[in-house]
């Protein structure tokens, strides 16, 4: 399945690399992509998160322009919500970034995130493997716009950036548990405008007491001022985080299998299932143990 | 049957919407954004100021099953052709061009006989477009 769209891949055909994560995002072929992409060591991946509207696609994109000027290929993956209601999405992020057409050493795609997981794209790691081994230097992550406890792209990512800006919280905000924790670095974006030094102040004595000292710096992808500083700051955590494919993306494959043998007895129909799903619905036997009861038929089951 | 949430993943329709030129009135191109959005489809707005190069750049990266481009500049007949011979080139002959905004009646024909799928004037119903792009993509999956 799918061997030429691999073999495409694998020679540089960008085409079938924007393919192959159309196919991840569908959930499609899943196993045999993971399978078939072998694992690049030397790629860097760095994740950006933090609340809608803080600057995550700008700063990106101000981003692009000084690895691109390290010649080091750089592949952006960004995630916007996608509606619980319609399934629709309306993805924006790449609007604010730099049209390079001509530079095949810029490759950014949008990913549309359910509700529920945590903030990114389903897959995303998959995705990651992908563009790494298609030969990007940097993976560029983008969040849907975190609040405070999405921690997903935590497994993803080598180094996740967390952006903040001015204005925003008093002191106690930087004492709550969640995001704060996992972040390598802290960046307060529009630091051209009043109050982001304050911010950067505050942040600084609370994760100092906290005893998890990161850097936090002051960037403003308006004017560009601390952009050098920043990736400086990244690339110095990348070196130090060795990039070994992370044990839940196991547990991610095993539970999509198990989806999908899921949803093909429901499609197809299968009456040992089938029978639990009755007892099940009739009252007579518990949900725990009908779930172990479809968990092992399921398992037992053949694709 | 089907259980609340667990349906089988589905395949939204992808999109590109952009507005090539240096026409600056994206009113229209955003109504239609949240129009499909709400149908279901993804769309990738690339906004104004696009360059024919950047707008094809975009639906590869993107593997969109469609571009739509907004023009109420009166440049489509030197810009919609341009699109049109990049997505050739660049191996996208599949991906279904849609031309919306301004384009006077007399040179619809040509648009169409270039290789654009649809053109949408004033007026059009936002069913319409939804409607075109469900039902040409199953009939070209």
């Amino acid at each position: 399945m799918n061997a030429r769209l691999l073999e495409r891949f694998r020679h540089g055909d960008r085409l079938a690399l924007a393919r192959l994560l159309t196919l991840v995002a569908r959930e499609e072929d899943l196993g045999n992509i993971a399978d078939q992409i072998s694992n690049s060591k030397n790629c860097r991946v760095v994740a950006f998160t933090g609340s809608g509207g803080v600057g995550k696609s700008s700063l990106i994109g101000k981003l692009i322009e000084t690895i691109r000027g390290q010649n080091l290929k750089v592949a952006v993956l960004a995630c916007d919500p996608q509606s619980p209601l319609s399934g629709g999405a309306l993805l924006g992020d790449r609007f604010r970034m730099p049209q390079r057409p001509q530079d095949d050493g810029v490759f950014i795609r949008s990913l549309a995130a359910e509700s529920g997981q945590g903030a990114i794209a389903g897959n995303l790691g998959l995705m990651v493997r992908l563009c790494a081994g298609f030969g990007f230097d940097v993976v560029l992550i983008e969040t849907v716009g975190a609040g405070q406890g999405e921690s997903a792209v935590r497994d993803v990512a080598d180094v996740v950036v967390l952006l903040l800006q001015p204005e925003t919280g008093d002191d106690l905000q930087w004492e709550k548990a969640g995001i704060l924790e996992l972040a390598d670095i802290l960046a307060v974006n529009k630091a051209d405008l009043p109050g982001a030094d304050q911010v950067a102040a505050q942040v600084k004595t609370s994760m100092e007491l906290s005893g998890h000292a990161v850097p936090v710096l002051e960037v403003s992808a308006k004017t560009g001022k601390g952009l050098a500083d920043l990736w400086r700051a990244i690339q110095a955590i990348a070196g130090k985080h060795a990039t070994a494919a992370p044990a839940s993306e196991l547990l991610r494959l095993a539970q999509q299998e198990l989806k999908a043998r899921f949803h093909a007895v429901l499609a197809t129909g299968d009456a040992s299932v089938q029978k639990i799903i009755d007892q099940f619905q009739a009252g007579k036997l518990s949900a725990s143990a009908a779930s172990r009861a479809v968990l092992k038929q399921l398992s037992e089951r053949k694709r | 049957m089907v259980i609340n949430g667990m349906t089988a993943k589905s395949t939204p329709l992808r999109i590109v919407l952009a507005k090539v030129g240096l026409d600056g009135h994206d009113r229209g191109i955003k109504v239609v954004a949240r129009a499909l959005r709400d149908a279901g489809i993804h769309v990738i707005y690339a906004g104004l100021w696009q360059t024919p190069e950047a707008v094809v750049r975009t639906v590869a990266d993107e593997d969109a099953d469609f571009v739509g481009l907004s023009l109420l500049s009166g440049a489509h007949k030197t810009l919609v052709p341009r699109v049109l011979d990049l997505l050739r080139a660049a191996g996208l002959d599949k991906v279904g061009v849609l031309v919306g905004g301004i384009i006077p009646e007399s040179d619809i024909p040509e648009l169409l006989q270039m290789g654009v799928a649809k053109v949408f004037g004033p007026g059009t119903s936002l069913e319409d477009i939804v409607a075109f792009l469900r039902q040409r993509s199953e009939a070209e999956p």
